[in-house]
């Protein structure tokens, strides 16, 4: 048998298992309700209300992103590997010609795939009503799409590590939810406080720097660039040096990778010493 | 064969296998008894390479065994975990054929072991509607898969009823020619269908052979009910102790004698003399929870 067959057999079974999780659907759902009235309503303050595909409704939908994708990835991931130990699962599929390695790589394409699913069930009517009704630029928008897909991955990877490091379903839902708000709410308002208690003291550089250690602002910065019409209203990336895009997305699949390379050393770590769970 | 020498586990400050040896030959069914935390599942998880040995190592056919020949150690095993929780909304061919996928199993193969478990009228209900002896049958199917040249069983009629684990030593006996080694509390199946029994107390090997081989070495008693002939005017239980032969006990008129082994065949000998006086005589030999009992 090749390798490649047990990973994609183990991908297929923890794709179906989550698209069965009604978190997902729920969080799915509302990501798609609420697009939609940014869609419909985003102007409503200025007077007009109906389909819009002004800057404002793009920043909007690209806040919400923020705000509701490392929510959805994290909290999807939590208990993940966990709780397959748990049930025994993952025990018997390590008696099989099944490597750890393999077993962790097969789990993690079946959830980023389950939530690739949910991200474009919950984007793309609101892109094609925007599309219909307003003519806004498809590129824009189906760049925005991959933009909010690879701050899931990013996020996804993140509960791997946080699922393995907590040990316990409940404990990981815990643990998320406090790296959520970290990253969303915490982190930029410490550096908005850093740069109003030292005005003109930070280097821009040093600013950018900072920007790198969160994936929501080098998601933010890259829409910066890649979304043009949401440009203006993106609050701390409009402040922010240029770094250019490349950077960006290295720095993107940074977090990405390393989240995985730590988690999987943990994972075999932990499971050579029977320390799991 | 599989040889294990010297292997040790360790969780922290608690040894859950202390310094272990064990043979295990080709096509042996090998039982493994012991109260919980003797180490049954500690041994198993290592058999199976779930788990490392803190010191100490396993040889399967003279070889130790690397990654790669993990990998090819477990196309020829199957195992049988004592719990485990099947996705729900599959069904019981789903389950198989995923398992078969992560074995390299043609698919074909599927519909025929659930035939040998009987679960061909339940393969397409989800496993939510499944009892637990038919989750159990499933489990063993699972690790039929492939045809395997060992299966490892840890704990596999617990919570099953009479009828249900003798169906399931049923099933496992068409698997015969194979390596069995199973773990149970279950003594009584044990001794019937094992070929050898491994008696584990606190990690250490305290009896290990064939049934018969343990009531030699713990040289536990073989019990000897008489029952007296209407001849023997109730003297039976006098004459008996005048052998000086065991231990005596007249229990409603019935005589019960508790004889060491060594001194079984003399004294069943030594009754031909008093052949007038009994009417019918059964020997019981020790059983396996009396060598669990006297072993911990």
């Amino acid at each position: 048998m090749r390798r490649t067959d047990a990973i994609w057999a183990i991908a297929f079974e923890e794709l179906s298992d989550r698209l069965r999780s009604r978190w997902i659907w729920t969080v799915s759902g509302l990501v798609l309700v609420t697009s939609l009235a940014i869609t419909f309503l985003g102007t409503a303050p200025v007077g007009v209300v109906g389909a819009s595909g002004s800057g404002a409704v793009m920043a909007s939908l690209l806040n919400l992103a923020v705000y509701l994708v490392p929510l959805l990835a994290l909290v999807m991931g939590a208990g993940v590997i966990i709780d397959e130990k748990r049930r025994g699962v993952l025990d018997l599929i390590l008696a099989y010609p099944v490597s750890s390695s393999e077993y962790f790589v097969g789990t993690f394409v079946g959830y980023a795939a389950a939530l690739s699913i949910a991200l474009v069930s919950s984007f793309v009517p609101t892109g094609i009503v925007l599309s219909v009704t307003t003519g806004v630029n498809t590129g824009e928008f189906v760049r925005l799409l991959l933009l909010v897909l690879a701050l899931g991955t990013v996020f996804l990877a993140l509960s791997f590590l946080v699922s393995i490091l907590s040990r316990d379903h409940a404990r990981g839902i815990a643990v998320s939810v406090l790296v959520w708000i970290l990253a969303v709410f915490v982190f930029d308002l410490a550096l908005v406080g850093g740069l109003m208690i030292y005005p003109g003291d930070v280097p821009l550089a040093l600013f950018g720097s900072a920007l790198l250690l969160n994936p929501t602002d080098i998601f933010r910065l890259l829409a910066f660039s890649w979304v043009g019409s949401a440009a203006s209203p993106l609050g701390l990336a409009t402040v922010a040096p240029p770094i250019s895009s490349a950077v960006l997305v290295v720095a993107l699949g940074i977090w990405t990778g390393a989240a995985l390379l730590v988690s999987h050393h943990l994972f075999i770590k932990r499971l050579a010493t029977d320390r799991l769970v | 064969m599989i040889q294990l020498e010297g292997v040790a586990k360790r969780f922290g400050e608690i040894e859950a296998l202390a310094a272990l040896d064990l043979e295990i030959r080709d096509g042996e069914w090998l039982g493994v008894l012991g109260r919980n935390g003797s180490g049954k599942t500690s041994l198993l998880r290592i058999l199976v390479g779930l788990s490392q040995p803190s010191s100490g190592k396993i040889l399967f056919d003279g070889q130790e065994p690397d990654t790669e020949a993990w990998r090819r150690v477990h196309r020829t095993l199957g195992f049988m975990p004592e719990r485990v929780s099947f996705f729900e909304h599959l069904t019981g061919e789903k389950t198989l054929r995923y398992f078969a996928r992560l074995k390299g199993v043609a698919q074909h193969e599927v519909a025929p072991l659930l035939a040998q478990v009987g679960l061909t009228a339940a393969a397409g209900r989800k496993l939510g509607g499944y009892s637990k002896g038919m989750l159990q049958r499933l489990n063993l199917a699972q690790a039929l898969l492939g045809d395997p040249r060992m299966l490892v069983v840890d704990e596999p009629i617990e919570g099953l009823d009479a009828d249900g684990a003798r169906e399931f030593f049923e099933i496992l006996k068409r698997v015969e020619g194979r390596t069995v080694i199973m773990s149970s509390h279950r003594v009584g199946m044990m001794s019937r269908y094992m070929d050898r029994v491994c008696v584990l107390n606190a990690g250490r090997v305290v009896a290990l052979g064939t049934e018969s081989d343990l009531h030699q070495t713990l040289d536990l008693p073989v019990r000897v009910t008489l029952q007296p002939s209407v001849e023997s005017n109730g003297h039976l239980a006098t004459a008996l102790e005048r052998l000086e032969i065991g231990s005596v006990a007249n229990r409603n008129g019935i005589v019960v004698v508790s004889v060491s082994q060594r001194d079984k065949i003399r004294f069943l000998a030594s009754l031909q003399s008093l052949e007038a006086s009994i009417d019918n005589v059964r020997i019981e030999e020790p059983s396996l929870e009396e060598v669990l009992r006297e072993t911990h």
